[in-house]
C-alpha cells in the first residue's frame, strides 16, 4: 500500500499546483493568441448596456450583412470599471473604434478638448434622422460638428406611481391611473394598510439607499412645483431653480415633499421592512402582494415581465403623485451615449454603424426591451410592449418638460462640478433622517445643506476661475424660461 | 606566543555564508512588501493627492485632506461609532467566552466537543452572507425574531432592528458578538491549556473545592492573558465593514456608520468618490488602530513578565 509522508504530499502538491498554474497561463495565452488582432476589418464597439447587448447585437449583425467582410467585436462592459478601461486604452492608443463614457467622470466638452473624440462622418444624414431640438451646441455639437446624438429621451423620470390593481381597487381608488394627487395617495394607502391586517401595507420603497431616495424626492419637489434647471448625469449639484441660479432645495416644494413622505410614515402604512430595502428588494416584495403602491422608472415593468410574469396582470401604473394632480416635471437634455474614438481608423464605418442607432424602426426595437425609454417617444406607441409600458411613456410626454442646463450654456460648469465636494449628509440621507425621526426640523435641515451646497459651489467656481477658466455662477441663470414649457435650443441663443 | 588578530568577513561575505537563510525569506520578505508595505507607502502618497481615484489629474495637496478630516463631524462621528462597538463588545464577548470556556473545559461535561463546534462555526462563516441572512432574520415583515417576540406577547409591533437608528447598532453588534465569539472562546481554551493539572492536584490536596480552584488558581493564572485576548478581540472588532456593510450600509442616518464604511464610501462610493480623502481617513484610522497594537505589544510583555514570576 502506498503512503504518503507529509513531505511526500507537500512535493506533490507543489508539482500539481505548478503544472495548473503553468495549464492555466498555457489557456490564457492561446486564449490571446486565438483573439482576433484589433484593427484590420474589425470595429471595435465598447458600451454598457447589458440589457440591451441582443438588440445591438443584431443590429452588428445586419450591419456585417450588408459590408460583407466587416465584423464589429462587441464588449460589454460593468460601469464601474469602465471609466478605468477607458483612461489605460486611451492612454495605450488602443481604445475602441465607437464607446460609451460611462465612468470617466468628465463632461463632453472636456473630453473633446481632450482630443478623445472624432466628429462623426455623415452628419448631415444622422441629423436629418433625428426630433428638432435633440441637439444641442456643448453636448452634442462642438464647434459645429455633430459629435454625438442621444439615444434615449430627456423627457422620463423615476418615481411613476406603480401599483397593485387589486389592493388599490379595494381600497376604493381608480384600478386604471392609481391615486393623481398626495391626498389620495395617503387615503388609499391607510385603507390597503387597514384592510390587509398586517400582511399588505400602502406603500413599499427601499429607503436604505439614499441615492434613489434623493431622486424620488427631487421629482416629487418638481411634481409639487420646484422649477428645476439640471445638468446632464449631475446630482443635486447640478440642479437648481433657473430663474435664480440658487440652489432650491429650502424652498417649499421640498419641505412639502418631506412633510409628505413624513406623513406616510406617521400613517404607518409604509412596508416595515422598506427601511432595509434597496430597489430591487423592494420590487420584488411589492410583486408578492405585501404593498399597494411602489415609485420607480418606466423599467419597472420590463423586471416585472422578466422576473415576476405571475404579478404581470396585477400591475397598474399612474403619475407621480403631486399636490394637486396635474404634474409638470423638467428633464435634462438628453447626452449622446457613443462617440467615435479619435484614435479609431474607421470613423466613416463607425459613423455609418452609429447611423444605424437612429429613427422609428430602431427606437421601436428598443422599446421592446422596457428599458431605456427611446429618444423617440411616438415609436413606442407602435411597438409591441406591455400596456404600462406605453402608459408610462405617454404620461412622461405629457408631464416632462426640457430644462435649461448650465452646462449647454457654459461647458465650462462640468468642471465646477467635478471640483465641488458632495456635501454630507445629502439630501438623500436628510430624507432618511427625518422619516427615521433622528431630525425634526425639515426647513432648518434643507436650509443647512443648501447653505452648504451653495458656499462649495462659489468656492469652486473661484478655484476653476483662478485656473483663467470664463466660469461664473451667472451661467446658472435662465431669465427667460417660462414654467411649464421647454426650454429650447433657440432659448440658449437667446438668453 | 603570537596574538592572531582576524578580519571580520564583509557584509557580502556574511550574506554568502547565510544565503540559504536569506532565499527561504525571500517569498516572506516579498509578500510582507507587496501586501503591507507598499500599501502603507502608497496610502501615504495618496492621502496627500486631491484624487478621485480615476484620471490622470492628481494635484499634490499636502496636508488638506488631515486637515478636513479633522474638522469633519462624520469622520468623528464614525470613529465614535467604532469605538462605542469596541467599548460595549469587547467586555462582553471576553467576559462571556471566558464563563463559556471554563464550562466546556471541563472533561466530564458531555457533549463539549460537538458544543466548542457549535459555538465556532460562524467564526468560519463568510461575514458578508451573514450579514444578509441576518437581514432576513431580523425582517420586521415576518422575520422569525419579530414573530418570536410578537406570538410571545413581548411587543405587539414589529420591531425595525435594523432600520430604526434606536436598535440598529445594537442589533449589528449583537450579530458582530455572536458571529466572533468563537474565536475569543479558542483563545480562552488555549490558554487553559496552559495551566498544569499538577496545579489543580495540588489545590485539591490542600481542600480547594471547585470554585475556590477557580478563584486561586485558574483566574489568577490566566490573568496574563486577559490582557492579549482583549486588545486582539479589541482590533478584530475595529474591521467591522463587511457586516456594517451587508446589514445596514451604514445607515440609518449614519447610526451604524462605522469608520471603515465611512472610509469605504468616502474613496470608492457616492457620486463623487474621494480616493485621496479616502487615504487620509485610512491612514488616521490607521493610527488608531496601532495605537491598540501598541497596547499589545506592551499587554505581551507584561504577560511574560507576569508569567515567568509566577
Amino acid at each position: 500500500m502506498t503512503t504518503f509522508g507529509r513531505r511526500r504530499f507537500l512535493g506533490l502538491s507543489g508539482g500539481a499546483l505548478a503544472a495548473a498554474l503553468g495549464a492555466a497561463g498555457c489557456a490564457r495565452t492561446s486564449e490571446q493568441e486565438a483573439a482576433p488582432a484589433a484593427g484590420g476589418d474589425a470595429l471595435r464597439w465598447w458600451d454598457h448596456f447589458q440589457p440591451l447587448r441582443p438588440l445591438n447585437e443584431r443590429i452588428f449583425a445586419e450591419y456585417g450583412k450588408a459590408n460583407p467582410g466587416v465584423r464589429v467585436e462587441h464588449e460589454v462592459y460593468n460601469p464601474n470599471e469602465m471609466g478605468q478601461a477607458l483612461q489605460l486604452a486611451f492612454k495605450s492608443n488602443q481604445i475602441a473604434d465607437v464607446h460609451t463614457i460611462a465612468g470617466l467622470g468628465s463632461s463632453e466638452a472636456s473630453l473633446v478638448a481632450g482630443g478623445w473624440f472624432a466628429p462623426l462622418a455623415g452628419q448631415e444624414a444622422i441629423r436629418a434622422k433625428l426630433p428638432a431640438d435633440t441637439l444641442l451646441e456643448g453636448l452634442h455639437v462642438f464647434d459645429g460638428k455633430l459629435h454625438a446624438f442621444p439615444l434615449f429621451t430627456a423627457r422620463q423620470y423615476a418615481t411613476l406611481s406603480w401599483f397593485n390593481r387589486e389592493l388599490v381597487e379595494k381600497a376604493g381608488g381608480d384600478p386604471d391611473n392609481g391615486p393623481a394627487t398626495w391626498d389620495e395617495f395617503r387615503s388609499i394607502a391607510a385603507r390597503i394598510t387597514k384592510d390587509g391586517g398586517g400582511h399588505a401595507y400602502g406603500w413599499i420603497q427601499g429607503l436604505q439607499f439614499h441615492e434613489r431616495l434623493q431622486s424620488h424626492v427631487i421629482e416629487l419637489a418638481m411634481s409639487a412645483g420646484a422649477p428645476l434647471a439640471m445638468t446632464p448625469g449631475a446630482d443635486e449639484k447640478g440642479l437648481v431653480d433657473p430663474r435664480t441660479g440658487d440652489y432650491a432645495y429650502a424652498s417649499d416644494p421640498f419641505v412639502q415633499t418631506l412633510e409628505f413622505l413624513l406623513s406616510l410614515v406617521r400613517d404607518k402604512v409604509v412596508f416595515p421592512a422598506s427601511t432595509s430595502l434597496d430597489a430591487r428588494t423592494a420590487r420584488a416584495r411589492w410583486a408578492t402582494g405585501v404593498a399597494g403602491m411602489f415609485f420607480d422608472g418606466s423599467w419597472n415593468i420590463g423586471v416585472v415581465n422578466g422576473q415576476f410574469k405571475q404579478f404581470l396582470g396585477k400591475v397598474g401604473v399612474g403619475p407621480v403623485p403631486s399636490p394637486g394632480g396635474k404634474p409638470v416635471l423638467y428633464g435634462a437634455p438628453a447626452p449622446g451615449q457613443l462617440f467615435v474614438s479619435s484614435q479609431s481608423r474607421h470613423v466613416e464605418a463607425a459613423s455609418e454603424l452609429l447611423a444605424r442607432f437612429t429613427g422609428p424602426q430602431f427606437h421601436r426595437a428598443l422599446s421592446t426591451y422596457m428599458d431605456q425609454v427611446p429618444l423617440d417617444l411616438e415609436a413606442v406607441s407602435t411597438a409591441d410592449v406591455h400596456p404600462t409600458y406605453k402608459r408610462a411613456v405617454e404620461l412622461f410626454g405629457q408631464a416632462v418638460r426640457l430644462a435649461p442646463s448650465p452646462v449647454v450654456r457654459n461647458p465650462a460648469v462640468a468642471q465646477v462640478l467635478t471640483e465641488m465636494k458632495e456635501p454630507r449628509p445629502t439630501l438623500g440621507e436628510i430624507t432618511q433622517g427625518i422619516l427615521s425621526g433622528e431630525l425634526t426640523d425639515i426647513r432648518k435641515a434643507l436650509r443647512e445643506h443648501t447653505g452648504k451646497l451653495a458656499a462649495e459651489r462659489e468656492r469652486a467656481t473661484r478655484a476653476i476661475a483662478e485656473k483663467g477658466v470664463k466660469v461664473s455662477l451667472d451661467d446658472w441663470t435662465f431669465p427667460n424660461w417660462r414654467p411649464g414649457k421647454d426650454y429650447t435650443a433657440e432659448m440658449y441663443r437667446t438668453s | 606566543m603570537s596574538s592572531v588578530t582576524r578580519k571580520a568577513p564583509s557584509l557580502a561575505v556574511r550574506i554568502w555564508s547565510e544565503r540559504w537563510a536569506y532565499v527561504f525569506l525571500l517569498p516572506t520578505l516579498l509578500l510582507f512588501g507587496a501586501y503591507t508595505v507598499w500599501p502603507i507607502i502608497s496610502s501615504l502618497y495618496y492621502s496627500m493627492l486631491d484624487w478621485k481615484g480615476l484620471g490622470a489629474e492628481r494635484p499634490f495637496v499636502g496636508l488638506a485632506n488631515y486637515r478636513e478630516a479633522f474638522g469633519d463631524p462624520l469622520f468623528w462621528k464614525s470613529l465614535g461609532v467604532t469605538l462605542t462597538i469596541i467599548a460595549v463588545t469587547v467586555p462582553l464577548r471576553v467576559g462571556l467566552s471566558l464563563l463559556t470556556a471554563l464550562v466546556l473545559n471541563n472533561p466530564r461535561l458531555p457533549l463539549a466537543r460537538v458544543f466548542r463546534t457549535a459555538l465556532f462555526v460562524p467564526a468560519v462563516t463568510t461575514t458578508a452572507i451573514i450579514g444578509v441572512v441576518m437581514g432576513f432574520i431580523f425582517d420586521p415583515a415576518g422575520g422569525p425574531v419579530n414573530q418570536l417576540l410578537l406570538d410571545l406577547g413581548i411587543v405587539d409591533q414589529p420591531v425595525d432592528f435594523l432600520g430604526d437608528p434606536g436598535t440598529s447598532l445594537w442589533t449589528v453588534m449583537g450579530v458582530h458578538m455572536w458571529k466572533w465569539f468563537g474565536i475569543t472562546l479558542v483563545y480562552w481554551l488555549a490558554a487553559l491549556q496552559t495551566i498544569p493539572t499538577t496545579v489543580y492536584e495540588a489545590a485539591r490536596t490542600d481542600g480547594a473545592g471547585g470554585w475556590a480552584a477557580l478563584r486561586h488558581v485558574t483566574l489568577p493564572l490566566l490573568r496574563p492573558f486577559l490582557i492579549i485576548i482583549v486588545l486582539l478581540t479589541a482590533i478584530e472588532t475595529m474591521q467591522i465593514f463587511d457586516l456594517v456593510l451587508t446589514m445596514t450600509n451604514g445607515g440609518p442616518f449614519f447610526s451604524t456608520l462605522a469608520t471603515e464604511v465611512y472610509i469605504y464610501q468616502q474613496a470608492f462610493a457616492g457620486s463623487t468618490p474621494r480616493l485621496g480623502y479616502g487615504a487620509a481617513l485610512g491612514v488616521l484610522f490607521g493610527l488608531v488602530t496601532l495605537v491598540f497594537a501598541a497596547l499589545q505589544a506592551v499587554g505581551i510583555r507584561y504577560a511574560d513578565r507576569v508569567r515567568s514570576r509566577s
